[in-house]
């Protein structure tokens, strides 16, 4: 069984095929497609190479934050000035997918579509509150990423439908951690991830955003609120609370469901607690300012800490 | 990581890094043979080569672990566009007869199952195509009619019963060992090793004896190049090229099968990328030899990584020990019961329960001692050689029981195992005595880089800290044979046809040293020729750490009439007497006239022509004494030993249940180092690939099914996995028959790795663990078991 390859050179061409064609499959990066091909296990009559189509890698700064194009690469967002400075817990988590290898090639859209329950990105954009746009020949809708992964390797994106970007807000002052917890080989996939953001919800409570991975068949978004004079541990305690009826999750040569609900609540626990203390005691309210180049950090000085 | 050089071997070579070339080449780090070919992609393997059209092979496998083929449909598959011949076992089996079942140590295994299958994934019917895709397209669909059998899984279930996964045992004709077992009937056990050793007496008192249960899973290896075969008829001959460190076994199997002349096959080699024990005897070569020569066409086998898993694994090991020390604290008995699981075919199965069962009390002076050690068939995918040959899991139980007999003792358990290892001389349980094995300056070695001796800083928080340390002995596969033939060219380049395998172990580094060392040859004049049966001579294997001194003695005589053949040459130039030449890094010299003549000159003006060359041949053979049907000893059971010691100091996250490495430092009596810098670099490869055995690297099964055979779930060590700081740590007690006192080394540091890693979490957390690996599940739910109120 072969799939016939098409490089369609604009997105009006990829969309026809994505429409007419009897199964089709976007070829991104290629890094899972790839994998399923060499197993034998795509079913796709169709695939679509999306490479060629020019706009689709932008990576630029909105209004309210930054756009990033379907086929931008996952170590661009690692290592962007833009991310580092509008959404720097973005950058840290999309540093820390898979291998330099891989992170060059998969791209921010296939990997959301890829929709597996396992992916770092998901629960960086969560507390983000990103928003997906997809496109089609029927035209354009944009979905908040907390209602795109609708089920066990499901996604919102319909039949005919192509993610064409990702809108990710400024990222709120405040702390933010990334905790990744993998059971077996330092490099495999997680058994728990969490992204945390710790923000003024008003001028006595913080609001601790979570992005849960790894726990439950899709990726999972909680939020709680924390007076602002509790302590660390008045934080991870409200943070297990409400992350505790949504861990749900797969057991499997990782680990049984036991063992990976007990690694989730460590992942929640030093998130939140990193997060809450790299949270000043004053939190401005004003929305960020977009710092000048000349003020941005080099971005290896902002790199992940081990 | 930090590579932390502590060899003494390697300060001298870099001091002497700079100095001219002297004619010297043992002990040398010349530059690893292809390295730069292998980083840039350019090196070219089996399967890069260009060949003749082949039509492509593609497998259908079992789907059931153990079940009577009641009938085998290919229509459907025969339909599929450019699919050209489907062939079973029962064809195969109607032209070859019982020819088609081989094996090293048993003639059980057929390239295509006949009548039955013994595992999920045996090969059960072969398609031939016009290209992969058709191939695999094939095999999809041919349809296999199965009547299900009980299956054995475990390996103690099959020791206690039915059901049997073979009707009788066949043992191999090679060996006559063997004989005695064959046609045995409603058994598992194809191969019972015994040792005893002194005769069991009351423990004195005072004595400590500790026992436990030890469990090491099967693993698989991982090469990066997967297995390849191509084979093709050539008039009355057979070709074939093959991924295989055993070519010269190959070839005699080969032509068992087909019943030609050794002179009508003919098996050529690649340079391997990597094979760890993968591509050892019978793997893909007997099918692609049966299709070729049967069908008259030439074929292809080149399968993926998802089938590589399926073809050899580690031998999955239960060991039940026990050790006992007297009052003042000598290890006075140990008793092991052995049980590996060899799967459905017993490869190489019963020469590891044997070879590792005489280690399995350790490298310790012990008055008494019992081993009884068992290869068990199981439906599961044959296990065979991998790197260790199944020492690594009996030290597994060895080293952790000597870890508890000192703790138990309060003793320190370096200062333990010091007072009762093995010295220089001393006669091991087995009855063969101890050379060129020194345990006692690895261990010091390693605790010594750890500075053992210095209190630990122990944390009491989420993270611990602990010290561990273990040793490993392994005896050299013999009698072995090796041989060599040298051409030394006209222009003094010199080409080596040797059999040795260089599968990344850097074999044609260093036997350019050797053969270089007695003619002066500088870095790069020897070319080491790929293994080609129709060219280069017999080799028993390239296996076992046994290249370096086997070939390598082969070599170094070889080389040595050479340059006994250029003295003789130079004397008659000179017109003096052989006694007065010599022979430098300039060539040829008279010390009573002075005269000279560089070797091109000296050849040139011997044979009055260019480009000639002068041929020289050696062999080399170890013998043994068979052990003692009846205690398992032997004065001369091995031609030498391997010692090897690790340590290491980590952290274990109590939270995660993770273990860090902090330190590991490995040593390894090489002998003598040819090449320092390879030598470090098997240290420590070695040592990496165990802390995955250590710590995550494991076949998964679910009723005989391989859960996680792909790279996508398989465990291997990544950079993020390798320790921070690792200190290989060369020992040389030069061996009075190696070349230059050398060695091999490829095992030595994966044998005591996983145990070291053991012991120093249990020093850390004060947990025992007797399964492998030790993952994050299980520490956490034993330090959750050690809160529990008991």
């Amino acid at each position: 069984m072969t799939a016939a390859l098409h490089r369609p050179r604009d997105l009006g061409a990829v969309l026809d095929l994505l429409a007419g064609t009897d199964d089709p499959m976007v070829f991104g990066g290629g890094t899972a497609v790839q994998i399923l091909l060499k197993q034998g296990v795509l079913a796709a009559t169709d695939l679509v190479d999306i490479a060629a189509v020019p706009g689709l890698a932008d990576l630029v700064a909105t209004p309210g934050g930054l756009r990033a194009g379907t086929m931008v690469t996952l170590r661009r967002m690692e290592t962007d000035p833009l991310v580092h400075d509008r959404a720097p817990l973005l950058a840290q988590v999309y540093g820390r997918v898979a291998n330099p290898r891989v992170r060059n090639t998969a791209s921010v859209g296939g990997n959301i579509a890829h929709g597996d329950y396992r992916l770092d990105p998901p629960t960086a954009l969560l507390v983000l509150d990103a928003r997906v746009e997809l496109s089609s020949a029927a035209g354009v809708r944009h979905v908040p990423i907390r209602e795109f992964f609708t089920g066990f390797q499901e996604t919102a994106v319909g039949r005919g439908e192509l993610v064409t970007a990702l809108d990710v807000p400024t990222q709120p002052r405040g702390g933010a951690a990334f905790s990744k917890l993998s059971s077996l080989a330092a490099n495999d996939w997680p058994v728990a991830s969490a992204a945390v953001l710790v923000t003024a919800a008003d001028d006595v409570t913080r609001e601790i955003r979570i992005g849960l991975g790894a726990l439950a068949p899709t990726p999972v978004y909680v939020a709680v609120t924390v007076a602002a004079t509790g302590s660390d541990d008045d934080a991870v305690d409200a943070a297990l609370a409400a992350v505790e009826p949504l861990i749900d999750p797969l057991p499997d040569v990782r680990g049984g469901v036991g063992h990976k609900r007990r690694l989730g609540r460590v992942a929640v626990a030093d998130a939140v607690r990193a997060a809450w203390t790299d949270t000043p005691r004053d939190i401005p309210r004003e929305p960020r300012e977009e710092a000048s180049d000349d003020h941005r950090l080099p971005f290896r000085r902002l790199r992940r800490r081990r | 990581m930090t590579i932390d050089s502590r060899s003494a071997v390697s300060a001298g070579v870099a001091d002497r890094g700079s100095a001219a070339f002297e004619g010297r080449a043992v002990g040398e780090s010349w530059g690893r043979v292809a390295a730069r070919s292998k980083v840039r992609g350019e090196l070219q393997h089996a399967a890069d080569e260009a060949l003749r059209p082949c039509l492509d092979v593609v497998v259908t496998r079992s789907t059931r672990p153990h079940a009577e083929i009641l009938g085998v449909d290919a229509a459907r598959a025969k339909a599929v566009d450019g699919v050209v011949d489907v062939v079973t076992g029962a064809d195969l089996h109607a032209l070859l007869g019982d020819a088609i079942f081989t094996g090293p140590a048993f003639a059980d295994q057929p390239c295509l199952a006949v009548g039955k299958v013994r595992y999920v994934g045996e090969p059960v019917a072969a398609v031939i195509a016009r290209g992969r895709a058709a191939a695999r397209a094939g095999a999809e669909e041919v349809a296999v009619d199965y009547r299900e059998l009980d299956p054995v899984h475990d390996v103690d279930a099959a020791v206690r019963g039915a059901p049997f996964v073979h009707d009788e045992l066949r043992p191999s004709v090679v060996f006559g060992d063997l004989a005695h077992l064959r046609g045995i009937r409603d058994t598992n056990v194809n191969y019972e090793y015994v040792l005893r050793h002194g005769d069991p007496v009351e423990p004195p008192p005072g004595s400590v004896t500790v026992s436990d249960e030890f469990w090491c899973p099967p693993t698989h290896h991982v090469p990066i190049e997967l297995p390849f075969t191509a084979a093709w008829r050539d008039g009355d001959r057979l070709e074939i090229l093959s991924t295989t460190q055993t070519p010269s076994y190959v070839r005699q199997s080969v032509a068992d099968l087909l019943g030609l002349p050794l002179a009508s096959v003919r098996v050529r080699t690649a340079p391997l990328g990597g094979s760890f024990g993968a591509k050892m005897y019978d793997r893909l070569e007997p099918l692609a030899a049966a299709l070729a020569w049967t069908r008259r066409t030439a074929v292809r086998i080149a399968v993926s990584r998802e089938e590589a898993f399926l073809l050899t694994t580690r031998h999955g090991a239960a060991v039940t020990g026990s050790m006992t020390a007297d009052a003042d604290g000598n290890i006075v008995a140990a008793d092991a019961d052995v049980r590996y699981d060899t799967g459905a075919y017993a490869d190489v199965g019963p020469r590891i329960t044997a070879k590792s069962g005489m280690v399995a009390s350790g490298p310790y002076r012990i008055a008494q001692a019992h081993v009884r050690s068992r290869c068990v068939y199981t439906n599961k995918p044959s296990a065979g050689p991998f790197r260790g040959f199944g020492v690594p899991q009996v030290t597994w139980s060895h080293e952790s029981l000597v870890d508890e007999l000192a703790r138990a003792r309060g003793e320190d358990p370096a200062a333990f195992r010091r007072r009762n290892l093995l010295r220089e001389g001393d006669v091991s349980v087995v009855g063969t005595p101890m050379h060129s094995a020194d345990f006692v300056g690895c261990l010091d070695a390693v605790t010594a880089a750890l500075d053992w001796e210095s209190p630990l800083e122990r944390p009491t928080g989420r993270y611990r800290r602990g010290r561990g340390v273990a040793v490993g002995i392994k005896a050299v596969l013999t009698p072995t044979i090796s041989n060599a033939v040298l051409q030394l060219n006209q222009d003094g380049s010199a080409t080596l046809l040797i059999s040795t395998v260089d599968m990344g172990q850097g074999s044609d580094t260093i036997m350019a040293q050797i053969a270089a060392e007695p003619l002066c040859l500088p870095e790069g004049a020897v070319r080491v020729v790929a293994a080609d049966t129709d060219v280069t001579p017999y080799d028993t294997i390239t296996a076992g750490s046994r290249s370096t001194y086997h070939s390598g003695n082969a070599v170094r005589r070889a080389a040595e009439a050479m340059r006994d053949k250029l003295i003789e040459i130079a004397a008659a130039r000179f017109g003096v007497a052989a006694t007065d030449v010599k022979i430098t890094g300039d060539g040829l010299v008279s010390t009573q006239t002075q005269q000279k003549a560089s070797i091109p000159e000296l050849l040139h003006a011997h044979f009055g022509a260019r480009g000639t060359t002068l041929t020289t041949e050696a062999d080399f053979r170890t013998t043994w004494q068979p052990y003692d049907k009846r205690t398992g000893r032997s004065p001369q059971v091995t031609e030498h030993w391997f010692a090897g010691a690790a340590a290491a100091q980590l952290t274990v996250d109590t939270a995660t249940g993770r273990v860090h490495v902090e330190h590991l430092a490995i040593a390894g009596d090489v002998g003598r180092a040819i090449n320092p810098a390879l030598v470090e670099q098997q240290l420590t490869g070695a040592a990496i690939m165990g802390v995955g055995h250590a710590l995550f690297d494991q076949l998964v099964f679910d009723e005989g099914q391989i859960v996680n055979g792909t790279l996508l779930d398989y465990q291997l060590p990544s950079i993020h996995d390798v320790p921070d700081r690792i200190t290989p740590i060369v020992v040389e007690n030069p061996h009075r028959t190696g070349p230059y006192g050398a060695k091999g080394v490829g095992e030595t540091t994966i044998i005591p790795l996983a145990p070291a890693i053991a012991n120093a979490v249990r020093d850390a957390i004060g947990i025992r663990f007797t399964r492998l690996p030790l993952t994050s599940e299980r520490i956490l739910d034993a330090l959750a078991a050690q809160e529990e109120p008991s």
